[in-house]
């Protein structure tokens, strides 16, 4: 029972923490159909960001202005980088955030190192919440569940109870039309894609404490936000949330389950057979958690392409 | 134009059959993997510049023709399945078995979707190969020998780089020729406009697939070669990365013209391995490249190539010369610059300079470079990348000016719509 | 002036010295074909910067046949299939030995294709020195008589780990075996079972999973919570190593971790003190063997600005070692005999600060000294910036450390 409450909340951190990384990248495809490569990268420069900030202006105020600061940088982007190819389509406008992610990644590999650096959870924040039966529970995980269930909240009601929200659903919707009626259109892109950018590099100013803060801290959570964004349907936030969810706890679960298909098809007396083909078959699926996003992924993709919760075109 | 084209491509042919001949070991070595790349980029682009269907795991079938064929190059004893020269061929049924069961799923789909099914496809593949060993030889990967056929050796890479360059000749020659058929004319019409092929009674999900299929059939001819050529086959080829490379390869090369890819793929090929010795920022310089090609040429340079011959055609060298070398200039200078700038702040932030500085008593010693000592401390050590910068785009400013009154000036051309009058108008302002 | 008296001495200078060019000894080339580039750069830098300091050493003593060995640096970018383009390139260069360690996939392909182009191009062979990459393997099925192995394998690892922890009496009596899913995990968790008699514990679970893939690992944690282990033996690294011990740390986990990586750097500083306490076995520490490390670690710090750590101190000794076979041989035409060195570095012993090197001559396994230590904020020598450093708690001698030659290896040595 204790195993089973524990791998429930790992997991549903895990969800969170996922959420909280591609809430920005579901966002930004929903609005311009532009699928950012780039957005891991703003991860990792808001956890590289409060890195470096943390010794002057305390850890708080570090991953404040860390997100800020990533924010101003998603500003940045979209304006000058990806505005001037928005005539080319949509391959062009991500080949290019590919190319950034790239940069970015080099660059951070040049003034920081190669190596993982020393980006701790500060001392006032590393106690354990509770026990769940021998085991203790770090508060600090639950700190990020709630950071992440925050951002959900804040976001969802200014998207549908504020006017600013309204007139960004507009523009995702028909950004002509929004125009024609004197909105300035780009400015909601690009305060729209900064605001992506800003949770990206929150999700990294908080997480990149308790995980690890390295130059490869991008490339390790950048397929897996895809996949949560395509599991939930491109540009829906309850999606990623939902399919957030879904992937931390499989994860979280798939790791006690020592079964492999030989030995379930031994139930049926075809065991030795299985075992005789060997590969596939023998793989026990503890061993394949890291796997199973993506076989979620491909599925979903074959029967709802959509996603769980996006809208048909 | 079109016979200008085909001397072009004979002399071009004719330069790579004989360059074996003066280049060292190293250049051939590199020939190789630039004619291998050139073939997978083609292939590539097949399904992504001409059908429109962008996909994020063609590596999948590279790997799948490179394993195939080491397994075949080790069937039956070691002796092969086939002769040397044939290899090839395993790859090739291969790529094209694969690609069209993957094919067949993926095009169920379009644009994003497709894209997100292929990276799937990838990474799944990516993520269960180490566990077949049977297949793809664990993380080790699979190892194999050439085996001598038709009294040639294989032994050394004259031989194989004469092999590699008939295979990639004789598929890109199938390629061009697979663009004329009804099927390659099908391609285009499934990039524009889907819905209307359906209107004119074409089955679309089986067109698609089997575009895909003869894209990864040559995807699977150039992992063959690869094979061949290294003698091994590893997991690692299924990575985001080689994927990643061909599409940063055709784009740069520019995908909607034919040879574009090939282009880009040699190109980058090189320019990673020459590059890759001299510095360890090397691809910082290639991810800048590639954002300033997407930027700045979207379409490619086989696009840029193919607009400074018009502009050649339509203005004759001597109006364009002064552009031409005020563009070479301000390409130095702006290379220089950012060279400086990036290898300076390397190795300002090393380990390395962070170790030196505690050893020596000076806190900020100087930075060797390019054969001359710089002081970080100092402003002229920052000047020279900022002056060398400027300068470049202040050139750069000047070329384009005089480009576009080259242009402007030039006898209108029947199928330019730039030189209208508003085309004038616009350029005798600006000079 | 006669135009004889001009041209006659230039004739005589030229031809003179086209002669001394003929007779000049051709340097000797060594290449070092790493991943200088891309995720795994920095473990292929510490390499690159270990051999630079080896070869300048040899160099110092008067380098080979009067001239000075020359270093050729070739980036592998990573990836198996770019080493073996670099090695074609450093081939052709005219490198007669390559050095790697920093992926066992790398060195698989790299010594299969050495043997191969030996095999094709007798008399210009080429040796293949390895001085990191630990799988089994490459002193098993894929041993050859050209290639050399200066670094420990899982084997040695676990026997030295288990032998110095049972007898500091912190091993228990239970231990689960956490590695990642592949050869080198497999390789681990092989050993782990292997030694649990002579270790007198019981493996009371095992779990392999993915590589560098998991970013919570609080469900494994669970699993060895679970379990009741006491220690944990691992050869995870990097990410796998740092988040499974500070999840361990997080969820109150009272148990042991003894490792063969905890040195890598960046590993202390990002841990912190969850990790007082782990164990770790390596090849050197500097205070291992009183002051003789001590002597090693300060010049290799001024030479390259930090100590030596990780998979620096293995390069040096087996490149030393190298050195020292080199100074048997002598050269035939001015040229290296590789056949000769290969059988010479077969009966080389090392004197290192820190114990005797010797080769194995079936495998070309080195038998080293290894040395297990403990993470204490008493150490000498402080890792990282941070005030931790790993405290020698016992120095096993080559002998004491060595593990049996695989039935695998079948090599066949020149005539």
């Amino acid at each position: 029972m204790d195993y089973f409450i524990v791998s429930l909340l790992n997991g549903l951190i895990y969800g969170l923490l996922l959420f909280m990384v591609s809430a920005g990248l579901t966002l930004v495809f929903g609005m311009m159909g532009i699928l950012n490569f780039a957005h891991a990268s703003f991860y990792m420069l808001g956890a590289y960001a409060a890195y470096a900030l943390q010794p002057v202006i305390g850890f708080w105020w570090a991953v404040v202005v860390a997100t800020v600061l990533v924010g101003g940088v998603g500003v940045v982007t979209e304006r000058y980088f990806l505005r001037p190819v928005h005539k080319y389509g949509h391959a062009h406008e991500l080949l290019l955030t590919f190319g950034l992610s790239f940069i970015i990644a080099e660059l951070v590999k040049l003034f920081f190192g190669n190596y993982p650096v020393n980006y701790r959870v500060p001392q006032a924040l590393s106690f354990s919440a509770f026990h769940v039966g021998p085991s203790a529970y770090p508060f600090y995980r639950l700190l990020i569940g709630l950071v992440a269930i925050a951002m959900f909240v804040l976001i969802y009601l200014l998207l549908t109870r504020t006017r600013v929200g309204i007139i960004v659903r507009a523009a995702i919707r028909r950004p002509a039309m929004a125009g024609a009626l004197g909105h300035n259109v780009p400015v909601v892109f690009m305060a729209v894609f900064g605001v992506g950018a800003a949770l990206a590099g929150l999700a990294g100013a908080i997480a990149g404490a308790f995980y690890t803060t390295s130059p490869n801290m991008a490339i390790e959570l950048a397929v897996m936000m895809f996949v949560v964004v395509v599991i939930g349907g491109l540009g829906s936030l309850e999606g990623a949330l939902l399919a957030s969810l879904i992937i931390g706890l499989s994860t979280s679960f798939s790791v006690g389950v020592d079964v492999s298909l030989a030995q379930v098809l031994a139930y049926v007396g075809m065991g030795d057979w299985a075992r005789g083909i060997g590969g596939l078959l023998t793989l026990k699926l503890s061993s394949l958690s890291g796997t199973i996003p993506y076989a979620l992924m491909l599925l979903v993709l074959l029967i709802r392409p959509y996603g769980l919760m996006g809208a048909k075109e | 134009m079109n016979r200008r084209f085909l001397l072009v491509g004979l002399l071009v042919v004719i330069a790579l059959v004989a360059a074996p001949l003066v280049m060292s070991q190293s250049l051939i070595n590199a020939g190789i993997q630039m004619l291998i790349a050139s073939l997978f980029a083609c292939a590539f682009s097949l399904l992504c510049g001409q059908a429109g269907m962008l996909s994020f795991g063609h590596s999948a079938f590279f790997g799948a023709g490179a394993f195939a064929t080491v397994h075949a190059m080790d069937a039956m004893g070691g002796a092969g399945l086939l002769p040397t020269p044939f290899m090839p061929l395993v790859g090739a049924v291969t790529g094209l078995l694969v690609g069209l069961v993957a094919g067949w799923f993926a095009t169920k789909r379009t644009g994003v979707y497709f894209a997100m099914i292929t990276l799937a496809i990838g990474e799944l593949l990516y993520a269960l190969a180490p566990h077949l060993s049977g297949w793809f030889g664990g993380e080790a990967g699979l190892s194999t020998m050439r085996m001598p056929a038709f009294g040639l050796s294989f032994a050394d890479n004259v031989q194989v780089y004469y092999l590699t360059l008939a295979w990639v000749l004789l598929c890109l020659g199938l390629l061009y020729l697979f663009m004329r058929t009804p099927l390659g004319r099908v391609a285009l019409g499934l990039r524009e406009n889907t819905h209307r092929m359906r209107f004119f009674g074409y089955n679309v999900h089986v067109a698609s697939t089997l575009v895909f299929a003869i894209s990864t059939m040559f995807s699977g001819v150039a992992g063959a070669l690869q094979a061949i050529n290294i003698e091994s086959a590893n997991y690692v080829i299924f990575n985001l990365d080689l994927s990643a490379q061909v599409l940063l390869n055709s784009y740069i090369g520019g995908v909607t013209y034919f040879l574009g890819p090939a282009v880009g793929a040699a190109l980058m090929s090189f320019f990673g391995y020459v590059v890759s010795d001299l510095t360890t920022s090397w691809l910082l310089y290639q991810g800048l490249l590639f954002v300033l090609v997407m930027l700045f040429m979207p379409r490619g340079i086989a696009g840029l190539v193919h607009a400074v011959a018009q502009a050649l055609r339509r203005c004759g060298f001597a109006r364009l010369w002064r552009a031409f070398a005020l563009y070479l200039g301000a390409t130095a200078l702006l290379v220089a610059g950012t060279t400086f700038l990036v290898e300076l702040l390397q190795r300002l932030f090393s380990q390395d300079y962070r170790a030196l500085s505690q050893i020596g008593g000076n806190a900020w010693p100087d930075i060797p470079l390019f054969g001359a000592s710089w002081a970080p401390l100092s402003v002229l050590t920052w000047l020279l990348p900022v002056l060398l910068l400027t300068a470049g785009i202040w050139l750069l400013a000047r070329a384009a000016r005089h480009w576009r009154r080259a242009l402007a000036l030039a006898a209108p051309d029947d199928d330019s719509p730039a030189t209208t009058g508003g085309g004038r108008l616009v350029s005798g302002a600006s000079s | 002036m006669s135009i004889h008296v001009v041209v006659k001495p230039l004739v005589l200078c030229a031809a003179l010295s086209m002669v001394g060019m003929t007779t000049q000894a051709e340097p000797l080339k060594i290449a070092i074909v790493e991943t200088l580039s891309g995720p795994q750069a920095s473990t292929g830098l510490m390499f690159r910067d270990a051999t630079r300091y080896a070869i300048n050493k040899i160099n110092d003593e008067g380098g080979w046949n009067g001239e000075p060995i020359k270093l050729l640096e070739y980036d592998s970018q990573g990836t198996p299939a770019g080493a073996a383009e670099k090695l074609k390139a450093a081939i052709a260069d005219g490198a007669q030995m390559v050095v790697q360690g920093a992926s066992s996939a790398i060195a698989g392909q790299l010594s299969e294709d050495i043997r191969k182009y030996d095999i094709r191009n007798p008399g210009k062979e080429v040796l293949y020195l390895n001085v990191g990459a630990e799988a089994m393997e490459l002193t098993g099925s894929k041993c050859h008589f050209h290639a050399f192995r200066f670094a420990g394998n899982s084997d040695n690892s676990v026997k030295a780990l288990v032998d110095a922890m049972k007898a500091a009496n912190v091993l228990g009596t239970k231990v689960y075996s956490m590695n990642q899913n592949y050869s080198w995990g497999a390789d681990m968790q092989a050993a782990i079972h292997r030694e649990a008699e002579q270790g007198g514990y019981e493996v009371v679970g095992e779990m392999l999973h993915d590589v560098n893939k998991i970013q919570d690992f609080s469900p494994y944690v669970q699993k060895i919570a679970a379990s009741g282990a006491q220690t944990v033996i691992t050869g995870n690294w990097s990410n796998d190593l740092l988040l499974l011990m500070k999840s361990a740390k997080a969820s109150g986990l009272n148990v042991r971790f003894a490792t063969t990586f905890l040195d890598q750097p960046g590993n202390l500083a990002n841990a912190g003190h969850v990790a007082l306490g782990a164990y770790v076995v390596h090849p050197f520490d500097a205070e291992a063997n009183d002051s003789a490390g001590a002597a090693f670690s300060e010049d290799f710090k001024s030479k390259v600005g930090h100590y030596p750590v990780y998979v620096e101190p293995q390069t040096v000794f087996g490149l030393e070692m190298v050195g020292q076979a080199l100074k048997a041989v002598e050269p035939e035409d001015g040229k290296l005999n590789i056949n000769k060195l290969a059988l010479a570095i077969e009966d080389t012993t090392l004197n290192t600060p820190v114990g005797e090197w010797r080769m194995r001559a079936d495998d070309h396994q080195i038998l080293l000294p290894m040395v297990v230590s403990e993470v204490t904020t008493e150490a000498k020598f402080k890792v990282d910036d941070t005030d931790m450093g790993f405290q020698p708690v016992q120095l096993l001698s080559g002998a004491e450390a060595e593990a049996p030659v695989q039935d695998t290896c079948k090599m066949k040595r020149p005539a």
